[in-house]
């Protein structure tokens, strides 16, 4: 049985009997139809006329309402589908706006058009999110290259700085930091370009820097400066400037030649000064020449003439030619070039003692004389006569620079002189040396003055005083002895000429029986400057030994293998591209523990438990090294 | 006590449904915000919306024609 609906008057409106609607009031009906209608228009489509009646129009309108009620409710359903897919998918793509990307739209509307927005949403959002992950590892890749960059900005051996366009230094690396004293912390956006540059130059670089921003063709890329450092030093640079492209910043590289530039005044020095022995040479060997002869007439003039008066006038003659030979001699001192070779040995010790006590009386009561010798007697080849020229001149002038009174130190000392000096001094040959320094507290020179010091003739001091032939004299005998001569000097403060005198190399081995230096043994040479080892092998097959070649460590090893039973002895350089000298010994001594290798270096080198030859010494000595290493019981 | 109050009287669904997506992107998170309806099919549509769009409905409340939902944004 159905239900009985009751309707908005409270009544009951179903028919007892089921097929028969007298039973019922037709108006009674019609409220209900119109009841649901109304419900229906407002949207509650749950509503239904369960009702069936005989008449077919009342059935008709009835199935109508129920009809409509179905329809509308699909309607409704549909928008409300609709509506929510709308709102979801809104709000999925609001928060991808937002950057939220997990944030992904449903696809299973039954809708099929809010299914395919789901699914277009999701699709972009997929792909958006491939784009910025490639984005993301590109922008990875440009951080690394950057970083890269700045390491290698940072570390290279070159002074680097960038700068922005009102000269502020945006970036420097270590090694402007090691040329000016400055750390980054202090630099960095905190000081000017202009802050690094020596005055002098200052109006240049600025303009530089200005045109250079204008266009770069309008200023040199490379020039000299000079940079003024924390401590207020200035060094002379190379700066090599370029614009970085797309922005209004230069980078600038600087090198520092102040040493180079030094050396380049060690070097023109020396020219000049040989330069002007050789002219003043000449000139002095003529005048000698010249006076000779001027001297030999005066004297036949001498004896001949009877007239006291007249032969007052020829001992003048002799007297000033006398003293002109003199300065021949010493000006040709100067220019003398050739070796002296001494035998006496003097021990530079107690000539000093001695000589200062004999100077103590020259110099006067105002000056103290102070002595500084090393404990162990320093012997040197030297002609006491030398020593005592040169330390006079010195002592004389170091006396004339203290009007006033002051001190004057002696000292000596022996050094060694390696190979880093030799870069800073490329007229010094390293290898061992005796100092001998005489310092004052006197008036100083200016550069100037100081440059000039060596040359004949230059003198500060009043007519009469100085000849300015006491220093050429010094630097032509130092010269002879194959030494060389440094000042230091300071204004107010005092001078000190340093001399350096090399040490003979003991040539013990020239009076080694060459019989003795010769042998049968093989040896393998292993050096990949081809001149070396070309050399050496010739030089022991010359005294009978047998040699093989090896240009690099792998061919020595192969060699090795080949030969292990016959060679006796391996000489290989130390330092070698790809196997190092080491790494080959180990190799070879890991074939056969016994055979012999010996490590061959340039420079004097100190390897624990090694056997090293330095290539510099001469080819006898190497000989006779090898031959020892050789006739050595194991 | 809530955060907002959103009174959508008087409309028809689905509009209360498409105003509130529209506005609560303002809203912050985790507000509490009440809103009142009278269309018979409000109810529906918001529990459908919370449950896709991952709110929380806190109470419901019917009196006479119309219902006051609480969420949590
Ligand atoms: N110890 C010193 N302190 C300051 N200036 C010095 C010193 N030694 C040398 N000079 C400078 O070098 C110049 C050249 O010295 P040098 O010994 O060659 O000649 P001189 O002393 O002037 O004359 P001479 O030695 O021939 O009598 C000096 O005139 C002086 O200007
Ligand atoms: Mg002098």
């Amino acid at each position: 049985m159905s239900q009985g609906i009751v309707c908005t008057e409270g009544c009951f409106i179903k028919c007892k009997n089921f097929f028969c609607e007298h039973g019922q009031k037709l108006s009674e009906l019609l409220h209900l139809c119109s009841n649901v209608i109304e419900k229906i228009s407002k949207g509650d489509t749950r509503q239904k006329i369960d009702i069936k009646v005989e008449r077919y129009s009342l059935q008709r309108l009835i199935d109508s309402i129920n009809r409509l009620s179905r329809e509308i409710e699909d309607l409704i359903n549909l928008n409300h589908e609709l509506a929510i897919g709308i709102c979801e998918h809104f709000d999925v793509l609001r928060r991808l706006q937002e950057g939220d990307f997990s944030a992904k739209a449903s696809e299973d509307s039954p809708i099929e058009i809010v299914k395919m927005l789901g699914e277009l949403i999701n699709k972009l959002r997929d792909r958006f999110i491939d784009y910025i992950d490639k984005i993301k590892e590109q922008h990875r890749e440009m951080v690394k290259i950057y970083e890269q960059e700045r390491v290698i900005l940072s570390s290279i051996g070159v002074a680097i700085l960038i700068t922005e366009e009102d000269m502020t230094v945006e970036f420097v690396n270590e090694e402007f930091e090691r040329l000016t004293g400055y750390t980054k912390k202090e630099v960095e956006g905190k000081m000017k370009w202009s802050d690094f540059i020596s005055e002098d130059v200052l109006d240049k670089v600025v303009e530089y820097h200005k045109l250079r921003r204008i266009s770069p063709s309008l200023a040199p890329n490379q020039f000299e400066i000079k940079i003024k450092d924390k401590s207020g030093n200035i060094k002379d640079a190379l700066i090599t400037v370029a614009m970085i492209p797309y922005t209004k910043k230069s980078i600038k590289s600087i090198i520092d030649i102040t040493e180079r530039k030094k050396i380049q005044e060690q070097l023109l020095h020396s020219q000049k000064m040989e330069a002007l022995g050789v002219l003043s040479g000449r000139i002095a060997h003529e005048y000698k020449n010249i006076l000779t002869g001027v001297l030999g007439f005066a004297s036949i003039l001498n004896n001949k003439i009877q007239d006291e008066n007249l032969k007052k006038y020829v001992q003048r003659i002799v007297e000033a030619g006398e003293r002109a030979k003199e300065l021949s001699n010493t000006l040709l001192a100067f220019s003398r070039k050739e070796e002296i070779s001494v035998t006496t040995k003097v021990s530079l010790n107690k000539f000093l003692v001695h000589y200062s006590d004999f100077i103590k009386s020259i110099i006067g009561k105002d000056i103290e004389l102070k002595l500084n010798l090393p404990e162990t007697e320093v012997l040197y080849e030297i002609e006491p006569t030398h020593l005592e020229v040169i330390l006079l001149n010195l002592i004389t002038n170091a006396r004339d620079a203290m009007p006033e009174g002051g001190e004057v130190i002696l000292s000596l000392n022996e050094i060694y002189l390696n190979m880093d000096y030799q870069y800073t001094h490329p007229l010094v040959k390293p290898g061992d040396y005796v100092v001998l320094s005489v310092s004052d507290t006197g008036v100083g020179m200016d550069e100037e003055t100081k440059q000039r010091i060596f040359e004949p003739f230059f003198t500060t001091k009043p007519k009469g005083k100085g000849t300015g032939l006491g220093l050429s004299t010094v630097y032509g005998l130092v010269k002879r002895y194959n030494g060389h001569i440094h000042v230091y000097s300071e204004l107010g403060k005092g001078t000190t000429f340093k001399i350096y005198l090399p040490q003979k190399i003991k040539k013990s081995i020239n009076s080694i029986d060459k019989e003795k230096l010769k042998g049968s043994e093989t040896l393998l040479i292993v050096d990949d400057d081809a001149h070396v080892r070309q050399y050496l092998a010739s030089f022991f097959k010359e005294y009978g030994y047998q040699v093989y070649e090896a240009e690099n460590g792998e061919k020595a090893v192969e060699i090795f293998k080949e030969n292990k039973d016959k060679i006796n002895l391996c000489l290989v350089d130390f330092v070698m591209p790809k196997m190092s000298g080491i790494e080959v010994k180990k190799v070879i001594n890991s074939i056969n523990p016994n055979t012999k290798v010996a490590i061959m270096s340039g420079n004097p080198v100190n390897l624990k438990d090694f056997i090293t030859i330095e290539k510099s010494i001469s080819p006898e000595e190497i000989l006779f090294k090898v031959r020892t290493i050789l006739d050595e019981k194991e | 006590m809530a955060d907002r109050l959103l009174d959508y009287s008087g409309l028809k669904c689905p509009y209360p449904i498409l105003k509130l997506s529209a506005q609560y992107p303002q809203f912050k998170e985790g507000e509490i915000v009440e809103v009142i309806a009278d269309c018979p099919t409000f109810e529906k549509d918001i529990k459908a919306w919370c449950q896709k769009l991952g709110k929380t409905i806190i109470n419901i409340e019917r009196r006479e024609e119309k219902i006051k939902v609480t969420i949590r944004i």
